[in-house]
């Protein structure tokens, strides 16, 4: 009995352990026996692989996921971190919401002075000596409103470098400006800051430093936004009507009536109809949403043949609501209804032929057979496919994003989409890693409640428990 | 044999061979450039930067020096999968050199220190960026610096069907005055939709094509917010305006167009060259798209008189709160903080000498763009091309573009999810306006002013 209920990577263990010596083998049995756990390092080293695929594509997306949600990471912050910068658009923020008019402008002088102090630095930056002669000859003791005006001047000079950055470049030295300057630490900026404002109260010089950070920060906002935007109860709407449609009408509904109607079929027509029902899962995904656009675009198939019927023929993909709700059900549901299929096929098989037979002698009619035979028994395959093709349902979003796009007018936008769409994919380039990454952990999080309530529900616990009689 | 030594006898020999072979003074470059929404008919905004990497080298072999540059291109026909992959590849550090981009990546991505400002790099007092319109220089400005060189212009032009406004009873010479009418507000965007139902009603143009706007989100329908007297940034103090009743007025209007059967509800979501093809059928009554369509309706569907078939004008005004207008969306060269000073410095120079009016004028043409700097007027192929002179006369004085703020693309996806929920009804006009307060509101917080 022990043998026949070891998990396969457990023969492994005791296979290898055999070949050493019978001992281990021996006090691993009576280690089971006893009810201590059976390990060996060769079994944690042959699970390694899967361990760390789990951790690479599981644990570290999710890890990643939480830690993003509670950020306001965008294309803006960036995700690596930012930097300190005192731009002129924040100085006037920074007056706009109180800060006095005189501490914000002692930040923002750009005025130069061609000094000697100046010209030091500039020679130590390692500009051209005869350049540098040329400037104290000619501008020693001006002073210039901005970085262009000098270098307007300095263009003048005969020993000038020739290329424009290297002008540029010289230049710099002479300037003590902050603005525009990424600083990499809040303590540089902090040093920068008193070099150029000493009098700035440390109050002030906060509010600047923090106001000046490009990076993200840690925050709570995004789970704030999604609790009070309306968009949130539509996008679950839309989530709940989708995943419900594709999988009672098609995962499950026409799953199983094409696994009864193949199993009443002559075997070779049944293998017939089945691959054929397989080909919307094994052709490319953009192929196959690019015929659905053929069969139901304004000059596709369908309205074609609707039109020859006198029937309203229009884009049906994206021409109303309701047919493109139809057509992202059956795109979706076509892929899904094999996967019960064969899933329900394998099951009707299992099913004791003599019952059938039995039911026959006593006169049942296919639908009895189907009725109070079939479905009974098929129960826990299809509570495994509803269970498994809601989860699944719940993440996809890749057909309707190459059909329907969420359109018309972002009806039929589903949480996954809104979620690639808002993190990864739209047209501003806006894109909101933090906010996405928010949406995202609500569906892991909503994920892992439905399996949960799943497993509860249909009693996982039984389906796996020892069987009562040994085979 | 001391360390010392042997590094410095390994340098030397070093020194021998790359004398002897002469490539010590050969500077090799590899320059990539990524441009998005580019098709078949833009080739050039990538194009231009292998033409000047040619004259750069030709320059350097004049002075007796030796450059080697190698342009990589890569062009995306949409916006969303190009700044996906330009946000992307600037987090690990292999962004392209230069990207060609709309004017208003520059807020955000210069906030995440992904470009360097051109200005650095290059000198805007000297030929060619001295000839530059200024107002396009300062739609590639932020913050006080400029970030990029602008690669073109255009405008998005009202466009009426000739021949369907002649069988609603218009003279030749009402056709002519339209486009005036327009521009002085005497004729308005309900106007319009009087003139389109009329058409519509009379059986010249069949239901629900009296009226089509673009397809899909774009910089265009900032420009009905204009026009019910909507501003997108407040001038005094830089902050984005959301103007709550602009934006009903103009959901309002979608919601009118589709009340009345001119433009149908599902219409937002409708593929391009459905809507390109009906444009070319002329089987539309008025319709709004870009300068750049021209061309494409030529070479691509077979428009071939285009003056003799659609009037263009600026959009007209809404109501007595706003003004006909039109937006400019110019794409601007930026250069990214990838690679090392020298391949900046190499790429701003590609960038000015791609910006020659001779060579922007292949772009401008060929495209239906609109000339970035007035030298171009001097251009035969520029100053000979109707289309462009006509557009560049009568549409690029009046236009304006959408603000450089890093925040506007919160406000630009709430405008857009909003007006998708008045036009297609799934929520009332008053709602949808509510529901993109709040989204600005708790997206943007104190950044942007409600009025």
């Amino acid at each position: 009995m022990i043998v026949s209920n070891t998990t396969s990577a457990e023969r492994g263990i005791r296979s290898s352990a055999l070949t050493r010596s019978t001992e281990p083998a021996t006090d691993t049995v009576r280690a089971a026996r006893k009810g201590r756990a059976r390990t060996s390092p060769l079994g944690l080293v042959m699970l390694a692989p899967a361990l760390a695929l789990l951790v690479a594509f599981f644990f570290a997306p999710v890890v990643l996921t939480t830690i993003f949600s509670f950020t306001n990471m965008t294309s803006a912050t960036g995700i690596s971190g930012g930097a300190y910068v005192i731009t002129p658009n924040l100085l006037r923020d920074l007056e706009w919401q109180g800060m006095a008019p005189e501490a914000a402008q002692s930040l923002s002088g750009e005025t130069i002075s061609v000094d000697e102090a100046a010209l030091e630095r500039a020679a130590a930056a390692g500009v051209d000596p005869d350049f540098l002669e040329e400037i104290e000859d000619e501008l020693l003791g001006d002073e210039f409103d901005d970085a262009r005006s000098f270098e307007r001047e300095l263009k003048t000079l005969p020993s000038r470098p020739r290329r424009v950055r290297d002008l540029k470049l010289a230049a710099e030295p002479f300037s003590q400006s902050i603005l525009n300057t990424r600083f990499a630490t809040r303590d540089e900026a902090a040093t920068a800051i008193a070099s150029i404002a000493p009098d700035l109260s440390a109050e002030d010089r906060n509010t600047v430093l923090s106001a000046a950070y490009t990076g993200w920060v840690w925050t709570t906002d995004n789970f704030e936004r999604l609790a009070t935007t309306p968009e949130t109860a539509r996008l679950i709407t839309n989530t709940a009507l989708y995943v419900g449609f594709t999988l009672s009408l098609f995962n499950v509904g026409l799953g199983l009536f094409l696994a009864i109607a193949i199993f009443y079929m002559p075997k070779t027509s049944g293998t017939i109809f089945s691959v054929l029902w397989l080909l919307p899962r094994i052709t490319p995904v953009v192929l196959y949403t690019v015929m659905w656009k053929w069969f139901t675009w304004d000059d596709g198939f369908l309205p074609v043949v609707a039109e020859n019927l006198g029937l309203p023929a229009f884009n049906y993909m994206k021409g109303s609501v309701p047919t493109a709700w139809a057509t992202i059900v059956s795109l979706n549901g076509f892929i899904g209804a094999s996967f019960g299929m064969i899933l329900f096929s394998g099951a009707l098989r299992a099913i004791p032929q003599q019952q059938l037979w039995a039911s026959e002698v006593d006169g049942a009619s296919r639908w009895q057979q189907v009725r109070r035979i079939i479905l009974p028994q098929l129960r826990w395959p299809i509570l495994f496919v509803t269970c498994y093709q809601s989860l699944s349902l719940l993440s996809s979003y890749e057909q309707i994003w190459l059909t329907t796009n969420g359109g018309p007018g972002n009806t039929t936008n589903v949480w996954a989409l809104e979620a690639f769409r808002v993190a990864l994919s739209n047209y501003t380039g806006n894109l909101q890693y933090g906010y996405g990454a928010a949406m995202a952990l609500v569906l892991v999080v909503a994920g892992l409640a439905l399996s949960i309530i799943f497993l509860r529900l249909f009693r996982f616990n039984e389906l796996v428990e020892k069987p009562k009689i040994e085979f | 044999m001391t360390i010392l030594a042997k590094a410095l006898r390994s340098t030397a020999a070093l020194a021998i061979v790359a004398a002897a072979s002469g490539a010590a003074f050969a500077e090799e470059y590899t320059i990539t450039v990524w441009s998005g929404g580019t098709g078949d008919d833009s080739h050039y905004r990538v194009d231009a930067i292998e033409m000047a990497a040619d004259l750069l080298e030709r320059e350097a072999a004049v002075r007796g020096e030796e450059l080697d540059i190698t342009v990589e291109k890569q062009v995306w026909s949409g916006w969303d999968d190009f700044k996906q992959a330009v946000t992307l590849a600037a987090e690990s550090g292999t962004a392209p050199n230069i990207i060609v981009s709309g004017h208003e990546d520059i807020g955000p991505w210069s906030q995440a220190g992904i470009l360097r400002p051109i200005e650095d790099y290059v000198d805007f007092d000297a030929w060619p960026l001295n000839q530059l319109y200024d107002n396009l220089v300062d739609v590639s400005s932020y913050d006080g610096l400029i970030w990029g060189v602008p690669q073109d212009a255009e405008s998005r032009p009202f466009f009426m069907s000739k021949a369907h406004l002649a069988e609603i009873g218009y003279s030749e010479d009402e056709i002519d005055a339209l486009p005036g009418k327009i521009q002085s507000g005497e004729y308005t965007l309900y106007d319009m939709l009087d003139d389109v139902k009329t058409m519509q009603d009379e059986g010249v143009v069949e239901a629900g094509m009296g009226f089509a706007p673009r397809v899909n989100n774009g910089t265009d329908y900032w420009q009905f917010y204009q026009s019910f007297g909507g501003e997108m940034v407040d001038e005094e103090t830089g902050k984005l305006v959301f103007d709550k009743q602009a934006l009903t007025d103009m959901y309002q209007f979608f919601a009118d167009a589709v009340e009345m059967g001119v433009t149908p509800a599902t219409y937002l979501g409708g593929d391009w060259d459905v809507w390109h093809g009906n444009v070319a059928a002329d089987a539309y009554g008025a319709w709004h798209g870009g300068t750049w369509h021209k061309s494409q309706w030529e070479r691509q569907f077979g428009v071939d008189d285009f003056f003799g078939q659609m009037t263009f004008s600026l959009i007209p005004a809404g109501n007595e709160n706003g003004e006909a207008n039109t937006i400019t969306h110019p794409l601007v060269y930026l250069i990214s903080t990838t690679g090392s000073d020298d391949e900046a410095a190499i790429s701003a120079e590609l960038v000015a000498i791609a910006s020659e009016p001779r060579i922007n004028s292949l772009h401008a043409v060929e495209s239906g763009h609109l000339a970035i700097g007035s030298a171009q007027a001097d251009v035969p192929l520029y100053a000979n091309d109707r289309w462009t002179t006509e557009a560049t006369e009568q549409l690029l004085p009046y236009a304006n573009p959408i603000p450089n703020n890093a925040d506007f693309g919160i406000f630009w996806d709430a405008m857009y999810q909003g007006l998708e929920a008045a036009w297609t009804g799934t929520s009332s006009v008053e709602d949808a306006v509510n529901q993109a307060q709040s989204a600005v509101e708790s997206g943007l917080g104190d950044g942007i002013i409600i009025r």
